[in-house]
């Protein structure tokens, strides 16, 4: 299996290292423009370096998208008229509408589309699913998922512009909004609020949301862009019907602060969780997506997912935005 | 010396205040009184309390003031009485169930020239005056967001009215939300203008209450803050619940934990962590300040007010969780903050 991964930015980097664990092979980089860290990112993997997808598809299995979210849809449908299978980093797009032509044209042509909500894989997010799936804290009632990072600054930022990454709601909390649904079932209601929406002269990204699920049970996402440098902070809990889960509870202290410095200097790219462990999370990630492709194994994440995870983002957004409550109507394409 | 009664013992924090009464000088516990005669009996003889027949018999020994613990729908009629009787109440929170009953508490205390405290210890809390510090000296510049749990294990495990709606008015988000709704308007100096709420009983309550509540909170000045007031502690926790914040600002985030100050025991037999806490007693100052208010013939640094503003959010987060949209308050036809 043959892959070319477009992008040669940090996500691009991470996944051709995951690469390397199946028995795939990453044989180009797709990048805008040549430039020294592509051409060393390149080398290092012994791939090409191209500007262009058309370059390399004739070459390729799988094209596996790490571009800005804003590009999935155009790269996807490129690939997909291909015949070529699609990995694509999350959100899967930044529109419910361009996520539903993406998953359309992969059924036209019966082509696979996998994307990465690469929380499913982490082994603290999985067993504490599995705990649920077994039943062993009864049924979810209510649900805590925290993801407090500090602001992206990375060079060229698309990150902190909406237009290009959808902003920190959709970038950073679709994690959770994947993995509460993923727990708790489809979600039929958000309610958020945020400080961009209710402070937008502020230089301070923080959103509250309230997920109301078909089965009752009720999840409060934190999404942060607040934090210092180079926090990262992930924390949930699960309290069912007989029993809780908690992963990084309380810490015995009465008072924590995380003030800014005056001057922060250090440059931190794309902050990304680090827990030591055997396989990296993005590497069982792609293992797993191997399989599916390989072998015809299910996927432990579809695109119909993670189009619904793009849903509720998007609908949270709205709901700050409006001071309303958004209802969420099943879509053609979602699950 | 300050003579002091406890009307009623329906809510379990009255065994708490009876040793801090005894903690403070020249300060007399007359007595109590239950209209639940066998529990009355029982914690008389257990706290070495007298037993009164009545509310009424223990007001007609003219107590200087009065601590109301019943059930939350019958803090009202306990509390016009001692109003009437001419006595300084402090009044468990909830104040009421709802805000008619509110006011009314409010408008015969203040007929009466007699102090109407809530009992919320939170603004006594070491932690949380320390954050009030912080805040005050700027240190945190514009709160734009606080992130707030006052979560707990379902209190019918202490007593069996707070699972059912008749005598609670309603579960966690009556039994929870005032805390924090309090605390906030404390230290954010602001006032609450419209509240999302949703709740579901998937925990069973063991009666007719929800179980689970999260709100979401709109301030007059533009700041949010979600409140997470479930009873989603198993009885197994190491500890009774806690109440937690983290304040979002310009220059950064702070968090505190009420409840925190902590020793972990692991027993050598039983499966069961237990959390001891070490840190200050915040009740103990909530009623040093009742005490002081009554001595000192001025107003308590927590009123009736303030448990109308926190009650007037738990009505409006019943409404927002029936109508499934953010509900504004103070609803039509209610006074506006003064």
């Amino acid at each position: 299996m043959r892959v070319a991964i477009v992008g040669s930015g940090s996500m691009g980097s991470v996944h051709a290292d995951a690469w390397r664990h199946t028995p795939a092979t990453v044989v180009a980089f797709v990048t805008a423009s040549e430039n020294e860290p592509a051409r060393t990112l390149a080398a290092r993997h012994g791939a090409r370096l191209v500007t262009r997808l058309e370059t390399v598809l004739d070459e390729v299995d799988v094209v596996d998208i790490c571009t800005p979210t804003d590009l999935h849809v155009d790269f996807t449908m490129q690939a997909a008229a291909a015949g070529r299978h699609v990995i694509c980093e999350k959100p899967l797009a930044l529109t419910v509408e361009d996520g539903a032509r993406m998953i359309r044209i992969a059924r036209e042509r019966g082509i696979q589309l996998f994307v990465a909500h690469v929380v499913r894989f982490f082994p603290e997010y999985r067993m504490a699913r599995d705990m649920v799936m077994r039943r062993e804290i009864g049924r979810p009632a209510v649900l805590r998922l925290s993801r407090c990072v500090f602001h992206p600054r990375k060079s060229d930022n698309w990150f902190i512009d909406p237009a290009r990454s959808g902003g920190m709601m959709l970038d950073l909390m679709v994690h959770d909004f994947d993995y509460a649904r993923w727990v708790a079932g489809d979600v039929v209601r958000v309610f958020a609020r945020s400080i961009r929406a209710s402070s937008p002269e502020a230089q301070v990204d923080h959103a509250l949301a309230i997920l109301t699920h078909r089965s009752g049970a009720i999840s409060l996402v934190e999404g942060s862009w607040a934090f210092p440098s180079p926090s990262f902070r992930t924390r949930f809990e699960i309290a069912g019907s007989d029993g809780l889960i908690t992963f990084d509870g309380p810490s015995a202290t009465a008072i924590e602060t995380h003030l800014h410095r005056e001057n922060e200097t250090e440059r931190h790219e794309v902050p990304l969780p680090r827990s030591p462990s055997h396989e990296s999370p993005y590497a069982t990630q792609l293992r797993a997506f191997y399989d599916a492709l390989h072998g015809g194994v299910e996927p432990p994440v579809r695109a119909e997912d993670a189009l619904a995870a793009v849903q509720i983002a998007t609908a949270a957004i709205e709901s700050a935005r409006r001071r309303m409550a958004i209802e969420i109507a099943p879509s053609a394409e979602t699950p | 010396m300050t003579r002091i009664g406890i009307l009623s013992f329906a809510h379990h924090h009255a065994e708490a205040y009876v040793g801090n009464l005894r903690a403070i000088q020249d300060v007399e516990i007359i007595g109590t009184a239950d209209d639940d005669r066998a529990r009355g009996q029982e914690v008389a003889a257990r706290s070495g309390l007298q037993l009164f027949t009545s509310a009424e018999d223990l007001l007609r020994r003219r107590p200087d003031g009065v601590i109301v613990c019943a059930e939350n729908v019958r803090h009202r009629a306990l509390v016009e009485m001692a109003a009437r009787a001419g006595v300084h109440v402090l009044c468990e929170k909830p104040l009421a169930t709802a805000l008619a009953d509110g006011n009314a508490m409010i408008d015969a205390c203040a007929r009466a020239a007699v102090n109407l405290m809530i009992a919320f210890p939170m603004r006594f809390s070491a932690p949380l005056l320390e954050i009030k510090r912080v805040l005050d000296d700027g240190r945190l510049g514009r709160i734009f967001c606080c992130n707030a749990t006052n979560q707990g294990q379902n209190p019918r495990r202490h007593r069996a009215w707070f699972v059912q709606r008749s005598l609670a008015g309603g579960g966690a988000v009556t039994d929870h939300t005032v805390h924090l709704v309090d605390a906030l308007r404390w230290l954010l100096g602001s006032t609450i203008e419209e509240v999302y709420a949703q709740t579901n009983e998937i925990m069973p309550s063991g009666g007719d209450v929800e179980t689970a509540g999260l709100l979401s909170l709109r301030f007059r000045d533009g700041s949010f803050a979600a409140i997470d007031c479930s009873w989603s502690r198993p009885d197994s926790y190491p500890t009774w619940g806690g109440l937690a914040i983290e304040l979002i600002g310009e220059r950064g985030v702070i968090a505190a934990d009420a409840f925190r100050q902590t020793l972990s025991r692991y027993p050598e037999q039983s499966p069961r962590v237990q959390w001891h806490y070490w840190g200050s007693d915040a009740n103990q100052a909530m009623i040093e300040e009742f005490i002081a208010s009554i001595r000192e013939r001025r107003p308590p640094r927590v009123t009736g007010e303030d448990g109308y503003r926190a009650l007037e959010v738990v009505v409006a987060a019943y409404e927002s969780a029936r109508v499934g949209q953010p509900v504004r308050i103070p609803a039509k036809g209610q006074p506006t903050d003064g």
